[in-house]
């Protein structure tokens, strides 16, 4: 039915490179100059830290991974220090899968995958459908109308959707999707979504897409709680102002910081959130408002929700927000919070916020 | 939100825009604030959130319109949003009957988790692909009067209607809460004991910040 509008707007030849920025997005804005040079600056030295790393990290993987497990065993920290540094791009797709378990899933389960697409049918293959094109449309992989981006995109996703028939397709899943697309195959994707929302390594995050939403109202709600004890004189200002979680954070959980966040910094959440689990979203979360701390608490509801969904672009620099996320301390008490959200009455607590509205 | 006397507008109504997933809520919002129109806009995870202000009647109004997901699952979050809403957009896409369909459901959702005097303007949107269309304006016309709704077709990608249907519900609005006031102030101009100076002043600022519509 869009087919008009869609086919229309739809580019004819490949972009011109230029038209791209290193991961394949269009370029925002093309003619502002000023931050492309800062890019390029950035980006070349990224590529000769990169090349020194890249020397370790082979060394470390073994051939398609064959000394990883061993390695990990015998110098886990070090593991988590060059994790924390940031994937090299090139081996980012097999280190990403050897660390959420997903290897093992795909090689305990042949030919699982080609059932799940070929075989199968699902009841959400019209709304998985319907967002195909609004899942990282400014991504040249995925603009192109029944392109293979879109195909794969589709195919993870209503795998999954038959795979796990109580979640089936929610929307925010194709960003996870599309991002793990960027660095791996198919079949590959579709289990390390797996090995995610069914708790291979860390926690199931399942919750965030079941009925009603369970883990993204406890994510919530222990974030408010955490912004309290953190950061005591911003949480008193977003009572204030009425400002709830669930108006800027809810994207951060649900997709990852993968919604609307620059790619470059989403990847490096990425490589941390597969290895230590989701306390690092916690800990960006905590560590962007950190950042913007003496902006945020002067300004009023309208401006405060405004600068929450768009922070400046020095704070998504990763060298910048990432070691301050690391050095906030919360897992101890994340468990806490985690035990007293279970005991009491879990959603009541969020909804009882919204109510003073 | 906002309880605090603010002197850039008169009256602040909270607006919620509602319909199921793919219709067009989140071009609509952006063509009402920002008049603009974006072809490859991602879905909405979520709520999102935007302001214009207008003048309805000589008065200044400032619309706080907030924008839900569409998806089913999502009213486990966006339902929250309803309460306080003076307003509501509740949108279908004239091109997929299913949407339409869906406009009993979402009235429920309103009956359930709103105020029961919001108003409502039902939106058939999409309006440019008229030779795709699968619900007749007629049907729609019905159903709201039935419902008792507002209707409109509008296009965000023309930019048609969309003014219209959003200065309907504010103007709407304003005639239920101007008429409140005037109740109000019969009713305690009544009962003020002789020798009480009525400060108007007082009260005119007061009305920009009633708890019945601006929170």
């Amino acid at each position: 039915m869009e087919k008009k509008r869609i086919d229309d707007y739809e580019p004819g030849p490949l972009p011109s490179p230029r038209a791209l920025d290193r991961f394949g997005f269009f370029k925002q804005d093309v003619s502002a100059s000023d931050s492309s040079v800062k890019n390029r600056s950035a980006y070349e030295y990224e590529r000769i830290r990169g090349e020194r790393s890249v020397r370790k990290w082979r060394k470390m993987i073994g051939v398609g991974g064959s000394d990883w497990k061993h390695y990990v065993r015998r110098k886990p920290h070090v593991v988590k220090r060059r994790i924390r540094k940031g994937i090299p791009d090139c081996l980012r797709g097999l280190v990403w899968q050897l660390i959420s378990g997903s290897r093992d899933l795909l090689l305990m389960n042949p030919g699982v995958y080609e059932q799940l697409v070929i075989y199968e049918t699902s009841t959400s293959e019209l709304d998985i459908i319907r967002d195909i094109s609004r899942t990282f449309p400014s991504h040249v992989f995925f603009r192109q109308r029944h392109g293979p981006g879109q195909r794969s995109l589709y195919n993870v996703l209503k795998a999954y959707s038959v795979f796990d028939r109580n979640v089936g397709y929610v929307q925010g899943m194709g960003f996870l999707a599309g991002l793990l697309l960027l660095y791996m195959s198919e079949e590959d994707a579709f289990w390390l979504l797996v090995a995610l929302l069914k708790g291979a390594v860390h926690a199931p995050m399942e919750g965030l897409y079941l009925a009603g939403l369970p883990l993204v109202q406890q994510y919530l709600s222990q974030f408010e709680q955490l912004v309290r004890e953190h950061l005591p004189k911003l949480g008193e200002h977003f009572s204030e102002e009425m400002i709830n979680p669930s108006m800027y954070a809810s994207q951060w959980f649900i997709t990852v910081f993968s919604y609307s966040f620059p790619f470059h910094l989403a990847l490096r959440i990425w490589d941390v959130f597969l290895y230590e689990g989701v306390k690092i979203v916690f800990k960006v979360g905590l560590a962007l408002l950190m950042y913007c701390h003496d902006d945020l608490v002067k300004l009023p509801f309208e401006k405060l929700l405004h600068a929450l969904k768009n922070f400046p672009e020095d704070a998504m620099n990763p060298d910048t927000i990432l070691p301050l996320a690391y050095s906030i301390k919360i897992s101890k008490r994340l468990e806490e919070l985690t035990q007293e959200y279970e005991k009491n009455g879990k959603v009541v607590q969020s909804e009882e916020h919204l109510e003073k509205h | 939100m906002s309880y605090k006397v603010d002197h850039e507008y008169d009256y602040l109504f909270k607006v919620v825009l509602i319909g199921d997933s793919g219709v067009g809520k989140s071009n609509i919002l952006s063509r009402f604030t920002r008049n603009e129109f974006c072809l490859e806009s991602k879905s909405t995870i979520g709520v999102e959130f935007a302001t214009r202000t207008l003048q309805v009647e000589g008065k200044t109004v400032k619309a706080q319109i907030w924008d839900t997901a569409g998806q089913e699952r999502y009213r486990a979050i966006t339902s929250a949003y309803y309460r306080g809403a003076v307003g509501a957009l509740l949108v279908y896409d004239i091109t997929k009957r299913q949407t339409f369909d869906n406009v009993q459901r979402w009235l429920r959702e309103l009956r359930d988790h709103a105020d029961s005097n919001i108003v409502i303007m039902m939106a058939g949107n999409k309006s440019d692909l008229n030779h795709l269309r699968a619900v007749s304006t007629e049907d729609a016309q019905s159903l709201a009067e039935k419902e008792g709704l507002s209707f409109l077709e509008t296009s965000a990608l023309e930019a048609y209607n969309v003014e219209k249907a959003f200065q309907t519900i504010l103007f709407d609005i304003y005639h239920i809460i101007s008429k409140k006031a005037l109740a109000t102030q019969e009713a305690s101009s009544t009962s003020v004991p002789h020798g009480t100076t009525i400060n108007v002043s007082n009260m005119s600022s007061n009305t920009g910040n009633k708890a019945c519509c601006s929170n």
